[in-house]
């Protein structure tokens, strides 16, 4: 919201202060002023000049050299426009002069004016245009002015803009300062002034208002107040330069001297207003209704045509509707240049019947802002008489006696009972009973003080947020300033020892972290399609961004896959990433949370090289083994000391796969991603992808086993080679051999796999390293070769092997 | 003494011999002409048989020496066959650099987020997670945000298809607050983490998600000051010694008196920049004292305990600390960005 500063000072005296003063004060009471502009300094070194001569510059066929008048000095401007003519009066930049708008500069950055030669003709100056100095979009030529300006005029005088405003940025809880007078009260509090008290001069005239006009709040519970006034005899048209300027200089479009007294009194007090053409309302007489049955569609001023539902307000006469309470006026009652009646309307309706009727309709307008944050109820006679002040002055109109207000009751201040003690227990200050009352009243809050200690405060009607006492509290520490407050800092050492979060979590990341692994995070939003076609059980946004985030994400494969597309384009191909991550759907059974699950996952993302390039040894790739390599190590270090990994061919996801068993319960998927999938990214080397269940997995995880005493006596390792069938699993011959070791079995690995010469077709060779050992002695050559004996006999029943004789 | 000068010239002949091994199959001559059972080593200690008995404990004492010492150069030899690194030609160049591997990292959000935790675990806050997929009692009403309030415009939400209205993605982890309240009696000291979601376009501002840091302290006589304390704590920590704060008096739903905290910008030193907008100061987070209705809404007594909570967003934090300027770089996971962290 603008502020004007002009205008603050008719509402409160800020003589001496400077604008940055007025906006950091504003700012540390909570109306946060996000910037301020100063026209009179931004125009400095502008001027209005009178262009004498043009003629051809000698070197450029597109420039003219132009002799201008800039009040007692001609200079010679170099100037470029295709409109530049002698005659005209127009706006000039001196040397010295910052230039608002680059209008060559894609940024549009300002740049300071120098004397300088262009195409070899010195330029003293720069006639501007609209663009240039901001004040508008046009820069296919230089501004031109009328008749009425000088030579020699500052720009910032010829322009009424000698004045500041503020960009105010407000929290919904302060409407009371969506008004200059809001913000001169705050004001007057800040630096210690009074606020200015404006008579409102007012002369009635003809017969009473109450003979032409009649109104019926039908729905007082939508209309706690409606008050109006009527103007006869007014003339509508251009509003003079003082009330233009002044809607103007709040970025509010003038309209005419009607439309804009009603917007400039919003502006000053904010009550919204609505001016009716009263020869349009049939019957001349207004009812505050519910819409009918049939009452579906209305038409707003800005000509569309509204949808109308049956809790809204509307305004009718007796015929139509003739505007949207609190929300926009109707064409069918608007003021037009033959209006001649005026009815005011200075109502308060329903904040949150406001803001539904605001939402449905898609329309929020200066009223329905001011409506749903609350309008001082109070307020609707001064809006009244000010806005008929202004009119009359304006327009000629002569004011009717009297004044029509249907109130649903009296507004009256509120009481709230504040306590000393607990004033200074929530601020953590000591303040005295005296010092609280001076802060309150400094904000307009009359005190009562009951005893030493408790203060009776009556909160006066603009300031609807203030209910209980908590909210006197805050106004106490927000005016006598939390800069005031003295840090404290002596926490009790009670440990909240419930709350451990999930140091899993953070375990994994660094364990992956330490294994070369760069942690990701990826959007959890996803194009429908994606999500269903992992999991059609997904959950979709009922209001997405667009249709690339109307879902949520059912697996993290797809971020990973982007992922690597994108480092892919940058020239990166090797990587190892993980991402921590939830993954949501809808479930069959009700949940915690409706009936969806949010699983928290982690994946693993292997593509490129394994073991890069080195000066003696070649690169390998990425295989399904590694891996495996890193789901053992993730499954080791949650010390699970078993698991199993079925493999399947082709999946919709991959085109070799494994899924992962622990205790029987299937706890992640993963494998080389299929091409389909990294043709759509232009991803076009492998990608190794695993996704495991954290659930799950950080449920079966072992906590610290009881300490075991360390081997007493050393283990044997022994090789093992067998020549089996070439489709015999090696995960099997691992278990024959390790449950026939039984009690001595320590580790196994496979260490050689080979088929080809020397070795029958159909077969392979498959050499194993055990280590075996014993808890009561070292093993001899009799328990080895007693082994040895047991596995052969084991393997030739199991998988027909041939054991390998060791040749010594 | 002529056996003695066997066991010396054998010593001298199987060394260099040793120093020409180039092939395995060179290894395995090598290994049948001296080491086998009947090389030359085998051969001398035949020879032993034969001579004095005095002499035999001195040249066996030799024998069994040069026996070890050539099987060891012998291992140490033929291992180096195998590669071709250079150290097997005598020339070793320690000046190239080591074989690359890869070096993990945890994304800077997490880095960002682990130091937040651990700034406020060492003052005894605990840690406590939510659903990200909320319903509307906890992110919104519990929270003191009545229906058709406009206190709800200041977070655009998404709504899940389901039940319109009633689901949403949680605008804030400020409902794991309630969750928390709820299940816990005071006092409560606890940290709560969590991705977060906004309806708003995407741009270098903002993004559809982020992550925030929600605290929350309910006690008997929590005050603002301590509040203000414990912020100033956070900030010397996460910043530095020299970091000035502003409060400044602002509004949320469930916080009573509510503000923004604001540091100095460290990057003009306050004289006012781009990134402080010319400010001076760059907004950290916003906080409060929470708020009676709060209390009702998880049974607290409100004459009891009073209570803080604040709230800051992990991307913003980790903007402003390393001056990125772009906030959808963390989530494009570009190597070239993850690795700076």
């Amino acid at each position: 919201m603008k502020i004007s500063r002009k205008w603050l000072q008719q509402l409160v005296d800020l003589s001496g202060v400077k604008d940055d003063d007025i906006a950091s004060r504003l700012t540390m009471l909570g109306v946060e002023v996000e910037s301020y502009e100063n026209f009179a300094t931004k125009y400095d070194g502008f001027i209005v000049g009178v262009v004498l001569e043009v003629e051809k510059h000698p070197n450029a066929d597109k420039l003219k050299v132009c002799k201008v008048d800039v009040g007692g000095e001609v200079k010679s401007i170099v100037c470029g426009a295709p409109n530049v003519a002698a005659g005209q009066k127009v706006p000039v930049g001196l040397v010295g002069a910052m230039v608002p708008h680059n209008q060559h500069d894609p940024d549009g950055k300002p740049f300071q004016l120098t004397r300088a030669k262009i195409r070899g003709v010195e330029s003293e100056g720069m006639i501007c245009s609209a663009n240039e100095l901001g004040l508008g979009d046009d820069k296919s030529g230089i501004m031109v002015f009328d008749g009425a300006a000088n030579q020699g005029t500052p720009l910032s005088d010829y322009l009424g803009l000698n004045d500041t405003v503020f960009e105010i940025s407000l929290t919904p809880n302060r409407a009371d300062c969506l008004s200059h007078l809001g913000v001169a009260r705050e004001l007057a509090a800040a630096f210690s002034k009074k606020p200015i008290q404006k008579r409102v001069k007012i002369t009635e005239d003809g017969p009473s208002i109450n003979e032409s006009v009649k109104v019926d709040v039908a729905a007082q519970d939508l209309c706690p107040r409606y008050s109006a006034r009527l103007v006869r005899k007014v003339k509508v048209g251009p509003s003079p330069k003082w009330l233009k300027d002044g809607v103007e200089s709040v970025g509010i479009r003038s309209i005419n001297n009607v439309v804009d007294a009603t917007n400039f009194v919003m502006l000053e007090l904010g009550q919204p207003l609505h001016a009716f053409d009263l020869k349009r309302i049939t019957g001349h007489k207004i009812i505050v209704r519910r819409p009918a049955k049939d009452e579906t569609k209305f038409t707003t001023l800005d000509a569309k045509e509204r949808n109308i539902t049956p809790d809204m307000v509307m305004i009718c006469d007796r015929e139509k509707i003739v505007a949207i309470g609190g929300v926009m006026g109707g064409m069918n009652s608007e003021i037009s240049e033959d209006t001649t009646e005026v009815l005011i309307e200075s109502a308060n309706f329903n904040q949150s019947s406001i803001r539904r009727t605001s939402k449905a309709l898609g329309l929020s307008t200066e009223a329905s802002y001011r409506f749903e944050r609350g309008v001082d109820p109070n307020l609707t006679i001064r809006a009244l008489d000010r806005v008929s002040e202004i009119i009359a002055q304006t327009s000629g109109g002569k004011l009717a006696p009297g004044i029509i207000d249907i109130a649903a009751t009296k507004f009256l201040p509120k009481r709230v009972e504040l306590h000393v003690d607990h004033v200074n227990r929530l601020l953590g200050t000591r303040l005295a009973t005296g010092e609280i009352i001076r802060v309150l009243e400094s904000i307009e809050i009359p005190c009562d003080k009951k005893s030493e200690t408790v203060i009776m405060c009556s909160v006066p009607t603009f300031r609807g947020d203030i209910e209980r006492d908590v909210d006197l509290i805050e106004e106490v520490g927000r005016v006598y300033g939390y800069e005031q407050i003295a840090d404290s800092f002596q926490t009790k050492l009670n440990f909240d020892t419930r709350f451990h979060g999930n140091t899993s979590l953070d375990e994994l990341r660094d364990l992956l972290a330490g294994a070369g692994f760069n942690e990701i995070m990826t959007n959890s939003l996803q194009p429908a399609d994606v999500a269903g076609f992992h999991d059609t059980a997904f959950v979709a946004l009922a209001n997405p961004i667009s249709e690339d985030m109307a879902a949520m994400r059912t697996t993290l494969l797809p971020g990973a896959l982007q992922t690597v597309g994108v480092n892919l384009a940058h020239g990166l191909k090797d990587m190892k990433l993980f991402e921590i991550g939830r993954v949501y759907v809808v479930s069959e059974k009700e949940q915690v949370i409706g009936r969806f699950v949010e699983s928290p996952k982690v994946s693993i993302v292997l593509s490129g090289a394994a073991d890069p390039t080195s000066f003696d040894r070649k690169e390998s790739k990425f295989d399904i083994f590694d891996l495996k390599t890193e789901i053992e190590r993730l499954l080791t270090f949650l010390k699970l000391d078993s698991w199993d990994f079925i493999s399947y061919d082709t999946t919709k996801e991959y085109e070799q796969s494994l899924k992962l068993f622990v205790n029987g319960m299937e706890l992640g998927i993963g494998g080389r991603v299929g091409k389909a999938a990294l043709q759509k990214l232009s991803v076009d080397q492998d990608v190794y992808f695993a996704e495991l269940d954290l659930t799950s997995l950080l449920a079966l995880r072992k906590s610290t086993k009881r300490f075991k005493t360390l081997p007493k006596f050393p283990f044997a390792s022994i090789d093992l080679s067998f020549i089996v069938e070439g489709q015999t699993p090696a995960a099997e011959m691992m278990n024959a051999l390790r449950n026939a070791a039984g009690e001595m079995f320590r580790d196994i690995s496979v260490f050689d796999i080979y088929s080809g010469e020397g070795i029958p077709d159909g077969k392979k060779s498959i050499a194993f390293s055990m280590a075996l050992g014993s808890e009561e002695r070292t093993l001899n050559d009799g328990d080895i070769a007693g082994f040895i004996e047991k596995a052969e006999k084991t393997m030739k029943v199991k998988f027909s092997a041939e054991l390998r004789r060791q040749k010594n | 003494m002529e056996m003695l000068e066997e066991i010396q010239k054998l010593k001298d002949e199987a060394t260099s011999a040793l120093g020409t091994l180039k092939s395995t199959d060179d290894a395995e001559n090598f290994r049948l002409r001296y080491l086998s059972r009947k090389g030359a080593l085998a051969q001398l200690f035949e020879k032993l048989k034969e001579v004095p008995k005095e002499n035999k404990p001195a040249l066996g004492k030799s024998l069994n020496e040069l026996r070890t010492f050539l099987e060891n150069e012998f291992e140490t030899s033929r291992n180096n066959l195998g590669s071709k690194s250079p150290t097997s030609d005598g020339s070793l160049d320690l000046s190239i650099p080591g074989r690359k591997r890869y070096t993990g990292r945890k994304h800077p959000l997490t880095q960002t987020a682990d130091e937040i935790k651990r700034i406020f675990t060492n003052i005894g806050f605990g840690i406590a997670d939510g659903p990200e997929i909320e319903d509307d009692y906890h992110n919104f009403e519990a929270l003191n945000f009545p229906p058709d309030h406009p206190a709800r415009d200041m977070q655009d939400t998404f709504f899940v298809k389901s039940e319109e209205g009633k689901y949403v993605l949680r605008t804030h982890t400020s409902g794991v607050q309630i969750r928390v309240m709820e299940n816990n009696k005071p006092p409560v000291r606890v940290m709560m983490p969590g991705r977060v979601y906004r309806n708003e376009a995407i741009s270098a501002r903002s993004y559809c998600l982020f992550h925030q840091v929600e605290g929350l302290y309910v006690d008997k006589n929590v005050s603002l000051a301590e509040l203000k304390g414990t912020i100033a704590y956070f900030a010397k920590e996460f910043f530095n010694e020299e970091a000035k704060l502003r409060f400044r008096p602002s509004y949320f739903p469930f916080t009573e008196p509510s503000a923004e905290v604001d540091v100095n910008c460290f990057i003009c030193g306050g004289k006012g920049c781009k990134i402080c907008k010319y400010s001076g100061w760059l907004e950290i987070m916003g906080c409060g004292m929470v708020d009676p209705n709060v209390f009702k809404a998880v049974k607290y007594d409100e004459n009891e305990v009073s209570g803080y909570a604040f709230g800051m967003g992990i991307e913003r934090l980790a903007l402003l600390r390393y001056g990125i300027d772009d906030i959808r770089l963390f989530f494009e996971n570009d190597l070239r960005f993850l690795n700076q962290f």
